[in-house]
């Protein structure tokens, strides 16, 4: 339906464009020198106010038509209906209506919920039609005012120049959109968290079992929100994976840098940089496929039990995915020291191991730790690895052979299926969302200066 | 073109008459201290050093002087051995250090660069401390046992650079926080700070003000009397200033080197006279 | 010549002093461990590079070819309504015409058994192929059909016929008791010579079986039973019970007793590994499908299913087609949002904007939006897109919508740094013959720019096609056995959340078919980034 309407819309653009073309021809007499803009530039201002403000006003209708819709319908229910209903409830009884207007029934609808289902398809075709109909009323608002205004001396090119201006404001603007979005959808959802669970107990509690009656009557713990053994999980996972990177990394880009022919060099760091390539899923796998069952073994080998799912083996495939970072980060840091501190070194009789230990780690170290705060929110943003490799029960411990879990792998094991808004469970998954937003992003400002002071002070 | 063409022979002639005076001078009152040999150096496939033949001598500053691009540089480069560094650079001749091939295969670069060091042409002190900057070279050749006796060699280091009374009570801080002239002086202290025996200087007044610039060449003054120093510069005041031999290099040749007064006043080569009339350069 | 300046210069470091040369040993050693260590990691990250990718191959290849047995097949009449072909009894015919290739199955159990010898799926492959060919009805054809996961991985020789029937602590076991002299050997036969205590509690109860481990236990001790007792045969106590009942007067004394050994044990004795049938088989399988083998009628050709079938719960039926078709929707989608969009915003901030607030806002939004972690995109999508907009579930709608606000910053960047690498003297020039700002950057920065664009967005669409996270939380995950029902706003998979559906499925054919899926995306990545770097040397200019 929608597809058609934006189909016809672009028709009616396409149409108002040749129109403006031939009209702007047409009163000069053909004669297109006399035209202050060219005759494309009057047809397309006269497209772009036909289907500019048609098309956003179909994104803005089918907004609002859903909830405006919703509202109208709790309106129309006899009085007293919805009396002492909360709002889960009333959503329910929203989707009892809707489903039963599509046709699907299940077991008897009240005579209510069959009025009200009556009422709801009626009020669709009515708004669909009035879509229509306004659009068409907006579009053609655009198109008279713009064709009258076609003739000789009309300055379309401005007017043309000023939409695409206007156009690509917009787009600029959805960077800022999506930030506004991630940060609304995550407080809102969170806010709607905290008010059943508080605050104190998600931030401090020591318990985290978030499942909760599914259906009434059921047996299970009341769910309890305590996050500390899911941040603890995270910083663990994250740790290792730091620990196996931050040396390979950092060596490979002091040999690389400082040591390699400029031929292997070349060889190597695309070859490291294809790490990076890999997506994650596929280190997940890798994970679960080779090296959980290779620790493992090693554990039984020499007699410690490591878990199939430890922490170990998910920090370390992580770390892998993270060695190019941390080697690329260092690789700019190292290379961005000038040349002069490494003669002034070499002067002093320095060998190179004294120069790059001594003069240039400590003169690269703020990219250097740039880098590693940024592989650092990199680990524990990162999803697909531990939801395969890692634990989903949150225990509290920092033994590495034993499964933990992550902030991560409670998202995605708390939203993945079938699930409804209004369960502390779901909303809880917000809730770590926010923390893991507001955490990454902290990393992330505090890095991205550190590495612009850096650069500054050598350029 | 023309100029190759006819600098040949010229060379050629001057050979001999060079090496006599300065074995003369040797005699004189200086040890000599380093000897150049048919010196060529190649960057690739670009030659910049054609057969240089240089003496050096000890407590006396030589300047090397001549336009940019000549090979002064290059030249200084392979006292200690610093243009090893450099991918695709190729040396071929002999030069000594007391009478020591130091392009001998058992020579170890880090011992040779100890023993000659090296202030550069832009200051380059380390992204550390004043104190850091000087204690530098006797930590990693382990002159000091002792944190007194480190201390000791930093002080003095700083005191026969001339800096000590301006940054003794701040002996922590950065390095490179100091003034462009103060910088210059703390990479001499720290050059000096392992006792070398020669002192090899690449232009190290050319980023620094003339007042900054009087106090280096009143630091040379000093320092002459306890090392060999190699001064670069492309002022031929400063040469005429602080040198007492000068050696002037062209097109990667050593044109002529001779008693710093004699070459000022009374040149024997074309070019020198030409250079230092200031009809090139 | 001062006096502190003499005394130094005699100071001086005397390089030739044993001290000085271990010294300039030592830092030198410390510089070659330097560049060992980098030497070291350069190594690992290599090796586990190299690590990752063979155990890829290596797993993912043999799911490249599937194992069929080309079946001939009597389309009965009887069975299949031509009228009504669709509901014929496809069953029956597949399995009558497996049971006359094979040495007949007698019990139900058996032909049950010898049935999972093809795949489940079978009948569908018979319906489906007389439903396209419906003048095959009361005719014989021959259609290859996949064989279940477990002899697909037989004939391959992944998993093998006959396993170890002991492991190697049994062995090892075994050894101990016969280095201490206790098994003996006669015609042929191996026994345990033990002692044994004839309780005559046990005797009272006629546990002998009771007795004959307990004479074994006091030899071993430390040996957990179950490691131990398999050693003696079945008919062991009756060797116990036949001395007892010759001769009463055993009870309550301690005798020795010469026990058989169970059937792997008589063949360890004998120095040969004793082997036994794979336990995911049945012996009537094996010879059914041995027949079917030796008929020639079964052969593993390139996999063309792999590609061609949607997903399924039959490892050997399950395919990519649903997978690749998702990913392609949702990256058309992505492309088309955000490539204009992309280009758009860059155009703008690099060549129109004015620095003001609003514009420092956005690139520092930009320069975020590039790190912040994907799950998060998936919870904005699943939280505006889903609960706000009420867009459908797990269509690839919502899918390319989500990851072109995550592709969106790598264009940006990529756009903005081939803007910037378009000379001003190109500007300059439009300007100067009186084009409008708008008319210079469309008509000649812009198709400059291009390669270095493209480039960009394949880089951008090539993370996107392996992003998981934010598709498994719109639910992009769900289960597609059939392409035809596919669209943009219908429920879909991609290629990484069929690798991850795959990889959590637990029928051990899977393990392949998720490493061949990940060969598959990795081969996709290799060539949109081969495309990049192609397109880069094809255009690259320098001014």
């Amino acid at each position: 339906m929608i597809g058609y309407i934006l189909l016809a819309i672009l028709a009616l653009a396409l149409i108002s464009y040749v129109i403006g073309r031939y009209r702007a021809v047409a009163s000069v007499g053909g004669r297109q020198y006399e035209l202050h803009s060219r005759p494309s530039y009057h047809g397309t201002f006269v497209a772009a106010w036909v289907g500019i403000p048609a098309v956003l006003l179909v994104l803005v209708w089918i907004t609002l038509q859903g909830p405006v819709i919703d509202r109208l319908l709790l309106w129309s229910l006899p009085l007293g209906t919805t009396d002492g209903m909360d709002q889960g409830q009333i959503g329910l009884l929203l989707s009892e209506i809707k489903s039963v207007a599509a046709g699907n029934i299940f077991g008897e609808p009240s005579l209510v919920v069959e009025d009200a289902a009556e009422r709801y398809l009626r009020w669709q075709t009515i708004a669909r039609s009035a879509m229509v109909v306004a659009v068409l009323c907006v579009a053609l608002l655009g198109f008279v005012l713009t064709n009258a205004r076609i003739s000789p001396t009309f300055r379309a090119r401005h007017g043309t120049e000023r939409v695409l201006t206007g156009l690509m404001i917009a787009c600029s603007l959805i960077a800022i959109l999506t930030t506004l979005g991630i940060v609304l959808s995550l407080l809102i959802e969170a806010l709607r968290f905290f008010e059943r669970v508080s605050p104190l107990e998600f931030f401090f509690g020591l318990n985290w079992e978030p499942q909760i009656p599914i259906r009434e009557g059921q047996v299970t713990a009341g769910g309890s929100f305590g996050a500390i053994p899911v941040f603890a999980g995270t910083l663990l996972i994250s740790f290792i994976a730091m620990l196996v990177a931050v040396p390979i990394g950092l060596y490979s880009a002091i040999y690389l840098t400082e040591y390699a022919h400029p031929r292997l060099r070349a060889t190597i760091k695309p070859i490291m940089e294809l790490l990076a390539g890999i997506p994650t899923v596929v280190y997940g796998f890798f994970a679960v496929l080779t090296v959980a069952p290779a620790v493992r073994s090693f554990g039984e080998t020499v007699g410690i039990p490591i878990a199939p799912n430890s922490a170990f083996a998910a920090g370390a495939v992580m770390g892998i995915m993270i060695i190019p970072f941390i080697s690329s980060f260092s690789d700019d840091a190292i290379a961005a020291v000038p040349q002069s501190m490494r003669d002034g070194s070499y002067a002093m009789g320095a060998t190179k191991g004294e120069t790059i230990t001594k003069v240039l780690l400590p003169a690269a170290l703020p990219g250097i730790m740039g880098g590693i705060l940024l592989a650092v929110s990199r680990a524990i943003g990162e999803t697909m690895i531990v939801v395969m490799a890692a634990g989903i029960i949150a225990t509290l411990t920092a033994n590495p052979f034993e499964p933990v879990t992550t902030v991560t792998v409670q998202i995605v094991t708390l939203l993945i299926g079938d699930q409804e808004f209004d369960n502390p469970k779901t909303l809880a998954a917000f809730a770590l969302g926010l923390v893991l937003f507001v955490v990454t992003l902290i990393l992330n400002v505090i890095a991205l200066h550190i590495v612009r002071k850096y650069r500054e002070k050598y350029e | 073109m023309e100029a190759k063409v006819e600098a040949r022979p010229v060379v050629n002639v001057q050979a001999p008459v060079v090496r006599e005076e300065q074995g003369a001078m040797a005699a004189e009152q200086h040890e000599l201290k380093m000897t150049a040999r048919d010196v060529n150096l190649w960057y690739g496939e670009k030659q910049a050093l054609f057969d240089v033949s240089l003496d050096i001598f000890d407590r006396q500053v030589t300047a090397l002087i001549g336009p940019s691009g000549c090979g002064k540089s290059t030249f200084i480069r392979c006292l200690n051995r610093m243009n090893d560094v450099i991918e695709g650079c190729r040396i071929k001749g002999d030069i000594r250090l007391d009478g020591e091939n130091i392009y001998a295969a058992d020579i170890d670069p880090v011992q040779l660069r100890a023993r000659v060091g090296m202030v550069f042409q832009k200051p380059n002190p380390f992204p550390k401390s004043i104190y850091e900057n000087v204690a530098y070279g006797p930590r990693i050749h382990g002159l000091a046992h002792s944190k007194s006796e480190l201390d000791d060699i930093v002080v003095k280091s700083l005191m026969r650079a001339g800096l000590y009374e301006e940054v003794k009570d701040r002996l922590s801080e950065s390095g490179t926080g100091l003034s462009g002239g103060q910088q210059q002086r703390l990479c001499i202290a720290r050059a000096i700070s392992v006792n070398p025996e020669v002192l090899l200087m690449d232009e190290p007044c050319s980023a620094l003000d003339p007042i900054a610039t009087a106090r280096i060449e009143s630091l040379m003054e000093e320092l002459k009397e306890t090392f060999c120093i190699v001064i670069v510069t492309h002022s031929m005041q400063q040469a005429a200033r602080v040198s007492q031999r000068t050696a002037f290099f062209h097109l990667g040749k050593l044109v002529e080197v001779g008693d710093t007064t004699t070459m000022f006043t009374n040149p024997s080569d074309t070019r020198t006279q030409d250079y230092i009339t200031g009809r090139f350069g | 010549m001062s006096d502190v300046s003499t005394i130094d210069r005699r100071a001086a470091l005397d390089w030739a002093s044993p001290q000085a040369k271990k010294r300039i040993r030592r830092r030198y050693a410390a510089d070659r461990r330097l560049q060992a260590y980098g030497i070291i990691a350069i190594g690992l990250a290599v090796g586990l590079l190299g690590i990752l990718v063979t155990s890829l191959v290596a797993t993912g290849a043999p799911a490249f070819l599937q194992t069929k047995v080309n079946l001939e097949i009597y389309v009965d009449p009887s069975k299949v309504d031509p009228k009504d072909p669709a509901k014929g009894n496809f069953r029956a015919i597949v399995r009558d015409a497996l049971f006359a290739q094979v040495p007949a199955p007698e019990t139900d159990k058996q032909k049950t058994e010898v049935t999972k010898i093809l795949t489940s799926d079978a009948a569908y492959i018979v319906r489906d192929y007389v439903l396209a060919h419906p003048e095959t009805i009361g005719q014989r054809i021959t259609i290859p059909i996949a064989v279940s996961d477990p002899f697909d991985q037989l004939y391959k020789g992944v998993i093998p016929r006959e396993v170890e029937a002991l492991n190697w602590t049994q062995e090892r076991t075994f050894d101990r008791l016969q280095n201490r002299g206790v098994v003996v050997t006669h015609d042929g036969k191996a026994y345990l010579k033990l002692d044994a205590y004839i309780d005559p509690a046990k005797v009272e109860s006629g546990d002998f079986t009771g007795i004959a481990h307990e004479s074994l236990r006091a030899y071993l001790p430390d040996v957990s039973g179950t490691e131990m007792f398999g050693m003696l045969a079945d008919d062991a106590p009756d060797a116990i019970k036949g001395r007892v009942e010759t001769d009463p007067g055993v009870v309550g004394k301690t005798i020795q007793v010469e026990l058989p050994v169970s059937e792997p044990y008589q063949t360890l004795a004998k120095g040969e590994t004793p082997m036994v049938l794979n336990q995911r088989f049945s012996p009537e399988q094996i010879e059914a499908f041995d027949a079917l083998v030796a008929k020639g009628l079964v052969s593993s050709p390139f996999n063309w299913e792999l590609f061609l079938n949607a997903d399924s719960r039959f490892p050997e039926r399950a395919g990519l087609a649903g997978a690749i078709t998702g990913s392609f929707y949702a990256l058309l989608v992505c492309f088309l949002l955000s490539f204009p969009i992309g280009i758009s915003a860059a155009v703008y901030l690099e060549e129109f904007a004015p620095k003001n607030r609003l514009t420092d806002l956005i690139e520092v939004n930009i320069n975020n939006l590039a790190a912040v972690p994907s799950v998060v995109f998936g919870l904005l999508g699943l939280a505006v897109f889903l609960g706000f907009f009420g867009l459908p579930r797990s269509a690839p709608l919502v899918g390319g919508m989500v990851l072109s606000l995550m592709t969106l910053p790598t264009i940006i960047i990529a756009t903005r740094a081939a803007l910037k690498a378009v000379p001003p003297s190109i500007r300059e020039a439009a300007l100067g013959i009186g084009a409008s700002k708008h008319q210079v950057i469309l008509h000649h920065v812009l198709p400059l720019a291009m390669p270095g664009i493209l480039t960009g967005t394949i880089i951008g669409m090539a993370q996107a096609l392996g992003e998981t996270a934010p598709l498994l939380l719109i639910g992009m995950n769900a289960f597609i056995p059939s392409v035809e029902s596919m669209g943009v706003l219908e429920p879909a998979t991609a290629l990484p959340t069929q690798i991850f559906s795959w990889a959590d499925s637990p029928e051990r054919g899977f393990v392949s078919r998720t490493s061949a899926a990940i060969l598959v995306l990795l081969g996709f990545l290799v060539m949109m980034n081969m495309a990049a770097v192609a397109l880069r040397h094809m255009f690259e200019r320098k001014w």
